[in-house]
This record gives structure tokens, sequence and C-alpha cells, in this order.
């Protein structure tokens, strides 16, 4: 088991009044599974990611992360964990500006303490793995939305971390582009790796071999797609 | 790990020319001005000096002290007056002094269809010497001049203009007042010091003054020169004995030492310098708004960026460290720049201010290196501070509210 949430609460506080976004969510993914977390926007789906992703903590409830149990975790560990256990992939892919698709993959690496040559080499060699190892030196404004995503998939692989995170991974891109992003994920997933992935979109979601969908902070469906479709489009 | 941080904060700077360059703008302003304005109000300070030691050094000023009503009454039918004598007296009885005794008399100069109303100061031969004043032309007053009441006159040089033009005038004939006089000699232009041009001195012998203008032997005050600055003090008090006791015991005069004189000066000097220190401290906080601005400006994206190095495994200390190289090495940069542009514009100034004053061809910037220092660390301080301080916010943030952060 690599993801159990217990009861989950989160509540934010608008002045005086408690708005819930999660209610009582209760779920587990195992490794190796390729799940897609499904909802209207509104309905919790970016706030599980947060939760799962440990860049927030839980109002109330436990989440236990490959055998951590997180929701007791001080700041600290918890970055040590965002580092080396989780990569993350964002709609508006999160890559920094003014610093070439190789420094970007770097970042994670250097983070975890690695030296120099270990991390141009591990980013290289990742670059390449997702088609870019011809644009190492490009930086972020001179590459395409499929590129930059791509650059940030090889960011969130660069500790080989059990999970990967992706917020709407193609919301910013064309079909192609976003067929080709799947394609890769689906590829990640034959070679065992845990990949949790939040879309709106139904067909997107097909991609994956489990579906939770999330409706006003409740999951209110969690079913196994046993033969994934092929990717639409 | 360091090494990696320190590098990525680096490349962060120059990755972004413009934010960082306008930073170091806010430092390189602040310190230049602040090293600027010192340096200038220095060099004013040298000027002063300079200009007090061209009046004279080592003078003893003695003045009669106004008496109350009460005592003059009390001392009634004494000999309560600065007077002439006095002069002579303590020029017999300290003869390694130079006395030269002065009166001031309001008076009307004509020569030709031109002339000239003003004051005319009666003085000794001695005065030239101590007030280190010389004729340009001709001579001084001399001790013949003295001795037989001559009617010699000697000419500031904007007198000697405004009565002669560019005419020869020594020899020729001035009236003052209904008297005939002579012109002696022309003195070399010294300007303005402490508010007495001596440029539009009309001296004239104080016997000859005395006697055909005043027709009492009173005298306004006294210069004196003392050869050794060591006994400036013992001398005073000496001096002013000997005239108490002249007085008959009336304790009517005054002596001040050029010392005291010099650390009113100082005084004045020391507050130009502390509104000025006001002034560069104020370019300082401007400076220092400017960094703050630009990093308020880019706070956004940073906050993102923090939000995003945190959710890929940055620690809240490798942020701080990050920003703490980054806000460092501009200030730092822009300090140095500052200190050049301060010390270069501290002379380009302190020239046009040379060229532009009369007589100010000694005056020139003094370039302090306290200034420099307290310049310097006030700038990397503000640098440093206004550039943490939006890092500390954000890093206190959860990534969640830092990557999404409007």
């Amino acid at each position: 088991m690599l993801i159990e949430l217990n009861h989950i609460f989160k509540i934010y506080q608008a002045g005086h009044v408690e708005v819930p976004a999660l209610i009582d969510i209760t779920l587990q993914v195992n490794k190796g599974e390729f799940v897609a977390i499904i909802g209207q926007s509104g309905s919790g789906k970016t706030t599980l990611l947060d939760i799962i992703g440990c860049l927030s903590r839980p109002t109330n409830g436990e989440y236990w992360l490959d055998g951590d149990l997180v929701n007791t975790l001080p700041d600290s560990r918890l970055t040590g964990i965002r580092n080396k256990k989780i990569g993350f992939i964002f709609q508006t892919f999160h890559l920094l500006p003014r610093k070439t698709a190789l420094e970007n993959v770097q970042l994670p690496l250097m983070y975890a303490g690695v030296s120099r040559t270990v991390q141009h080499d591990t980013a290289q060699a990742l670059l390449a793995k997702v088609g870019l190892q011809d644009r190492l030196r490009h930086y972020s404004n001179q590459l395409s939305g499929g590129q930059q995503q791509r650059v940030a998939i090889a960011r969130a692989l660069a500790n080989n971390p059990a999970l990967l995170l992706a917020d709407e991974p193609t919301g910013n891109l064309d079909s192609q582009s976003g067929k080709d992003i799947l394609a890769l994920f689906e590829e990640l997933h034959r070679h065992g790796q845990t990949i949790v992935m939040i879309t709106h979109d139904p067909l997107i979601a097909q991609q994956a071999e489990r579906r939770i969908t999330l409706a006003d902070g409740r999951v209110v469906a969690d079913e196994a797609m046993h033969q994934p479709l092929p990717v639409p489009g | 790990m360091l090494r990696s941080i320190f590098l990525d904060a680096l490349k962060n700077l120059s990755g972004n020319a413009l934010r960082s360059g306008l930073t170091m703008l806010g430092v390189i302003i602040g310190v230049a001005a602040v090293i600027t304005m010192i340096a200038i109000v220095e060099g004013g300070q040298v000027w002063l000096v300079n200009s007090l030691e061209r009046m004279g050094t080592n003078l003893l000023f003695v003045w009669k002290k106004r008496l109350t009503v009460e005592e003059r009454q009390l001392f009634v039918g004494r000999n309560t007056e600065l007077r002439y004598d006095d002069a002579l007296a303590i020029q017999t009885r300290f003869p390694d002094l130079l006395v030269a005794p002065i009166i001031e008399l309001d008076g009307q100069l004509k020569a030709g269809d031109r002339d000239y109303s003003g004051r005319i100061t009666g003085t000794s031969p001695e005065y030239s010497q101590i007030r280190n004043f010389r004729p340009e032309s001709g001579r001084f007053v001399s001790s013949i001049d003295i001795k037989e009441w001559n009617r010699s006159v000697v000419l500031g040089h904007t007198i000697a203009e405004v009565l002669f033009g560019s005419q020869p005038a020594i020899g020729e004939g001035v009236k003052i007042g209904d008297q005939r006089f002579t012109v002696k000699g022309i003195m070399e232009p010294k300007g303005e010091i402490y508010g007495h041009d001596y440029d539009e001195m009309v001296i004239i012998p104080i016997s000859t003054g005395l006697r055909f203008f005043q027709g009492t032997d009173k005298i306004r005050s006294m210069i004196i020169h003392v050869p050794d600055r060591q006994r400036m003090d013992e001398i005073s008090q000496a001096l002013h004995q000997f005239l108490v006791q002249r007085h008959e015991g009336v304790d009517d005069i005054h002596i001040r030492n050029q010392g005291e004189f010099l650390s009113a000066v100082d005084q004045t000097l020391l507050t130009f310098r502390l509104v000025l220190g006001g002034i560069a401290v104020i370019a300082l906080l401007v400076g220092g708004i400017g960094i703050m601005n630009i990093m308020l400006v880019t706070v956004t994206e940073r906050t993102r960026e923090i939000g995003l190095r945190k959710a890929i495994g940055a620690r809240r200390q490798d942020i701080l460290l990050q920003f703490l190289i980054e806000s460092t090495t501009i200030s730092v940069i822009g300090g140095s720049i500052g200190i050049a542009v301060g010390i270069l514009a501290a002379y380009g100034i302190g020239d046009v201010v040379a060229k532009a004053m009369p007589g100010g061809g000694d005056w020139g910037a003094v370039v302090q290196p306290t200034a420099i220092a307290i310049a310097f660390a006030f700038a990397v301080v503000v640098g440093v501070g206004f550039g943490l301080f939006p890092a500390m916010k954000a890093s206190k943030l959860e990534p969640a509210e830092a990557l999404r952060y409007q």
C-alpha cells in the first residue's frame, strides 16, 4: 500500500465561515496503480492532490504514505518526502523561467544533495528519456507547451519517486501534445510507476486503470477500468 | 549542496539582469549619495579652516566689554576705555607680541568724479603681518605714517577699482571727508573671510584717524599675534591682568582666543554635517525603498518560485540561504559601484564648486574612509534586509498556497 487516507477532512477558514473542501475521504492506492481523480471544478480534487502531495496538511484524519504517518511529521520531514518520494506535474508546468531545461531538472537533485556531476548526468539522462536530448540548454520560454511539460515530467522523475502526482497535466496543451504526454504516462506506468492524475476530463481519465470521482468534497465513485481505452483524439 | 545553492543563486541574478540591475541601482544611489555628501561637507570644512588660517593664526582679539548701568556708576571717573595708549603699553610691556590697534570710521572717499561711502579702518603697520594681508603694489601703512600723522591711505582691491578703475592709483589723491589723502598702496585680493570682505577695506594710519576724525583716543579693538601657540592662554591671561591694572582695577575688557573662535566654527560645521548627514540617510532610505519596491513587484513571481522550490524539496533554510546569497551579492556589488560613483561624483562636484566659488581655487571634496564604511555597511544591511524579508514571509506559507499565489 502506497497511499492510505483515513477520514481526511480539509476545512478552510474564510473569515468566520468554515468552508469544507474535503469531507471524510477514505481511500487507498497501491504501488504501481494508475489512478485518475475526476470531478468538477470546486469538487475538491486540487485540495486532495495538495494533501496527497504533502503540499498542505489535512484539518483532520490520517494520511499514510509509504509507511509514514505524514500528517504528524514536521515540515522538514515533509520536505524530504516531497523531494524523494513524490514527483509533481502541474497544469501550468511551473518551470523556473530564465533557467534551462537541464537546470530545471537538476533542481530536485540539488535539494537531494547529490554532487553536481550526478545532478548533470541524471538530468541529462531524464531529458533524453522524455525525448528532449537536443533541448538541454533551451530556456523554458524557448520550448513549446508540450516540451515544457516533458521537462516538468523529467524534473518530477529526478529522484526516482514512488509517486507521480499530476494536476491536469494536459490542461494547457493542444490535443496532440496532450496525447504524447498521456502516452508517456502510460509508458511510465507500464514500468511500474505509481501515478495519481487529476483531471476534469472523463476522456483523459479513461487512460487510468482506476477512476475516483469527487463531488462537493466527497468520494462519490471509485471504479476500476480494466480495459483502458485507446488514447482519445 | 551549499555550492550548488550558491551557484544557483548567482545564476538567478544573472538570469534576471533587469531585476538585479534595478535593485542594485537602489544600493548605488544610496551609497553614492552618502559618500558624495559627506565628502563635500568635509571639503567645506577643510576649506573653511584654511580660510580661517588665511585670516592669520595665533591671534588674540581684545574688545572693550559693555558695562552695566550700575558698573558705570560704580566706576565713574575711572579710566574704563580701551585706548590707543593701552595698545602702545602692551607693545612696550610684551615686545615679542605684534599688536594692531583698530578704529573704525564711516566716511566718504572721493577721487575725481568717483566716490565711495563706507567703513574706514585705522590701524598700525603690524596689521598687515598679523592678518597675513599684503599690499599688491605700493606699501602698507608705515611707522613713519603713524609717527607723523600722515594722510596716507591703502585701498582694498575692490575699492581701488571703484575709485580708479584700471588707472594707476598709487600716488593719486583721495579726499576722505575734507582731508586730502595720498594713495600709498593697493592690497592683494583676499576675498571675504568669515563675513569680512578684505577687498573692501580702506586703511589709514591709526594716529591720523584718531587725530583728524575721531578726536578721542578710544579704539575699537586690538588684534594681537602671539608667536608661540602654546603660550596663547598664558599670554591672554597676562594681557587681561595688565589691562585691568591699567584701567584702575575695572575689568572692562574681553579677550578672545582664536582657538575659541575656531571651536565655534567647528560647532557650526557639526550642525551642517548633521543636517547633510540626515539628508544622506534619507538618500539611503530612498535607495532602500527602491530595493523594497523591486522586491514587492517581483514578490508574486518569487513566491511561486519559493512554492515550487519547496514542492520539489527545498527546505526553508535552503530558500533563505538562496535569498541571502542573492541579496548579499547585489548589495555588495551595488555598494562597490556606489563607492566608485560616490567618489567620482564628489570630486566632480568639488571641481564645479571650486570653479564657481570666488577664491574657491583650493576647494575640494574630501572623501572619508569612515563615510565609505558607514554607507557600505548601511547599504548591505538595507539590501539584505529588504531582500530577505519577502523570502522569509513567502517561505512560511504552505507550499500549496505559495505555488498558487496570485
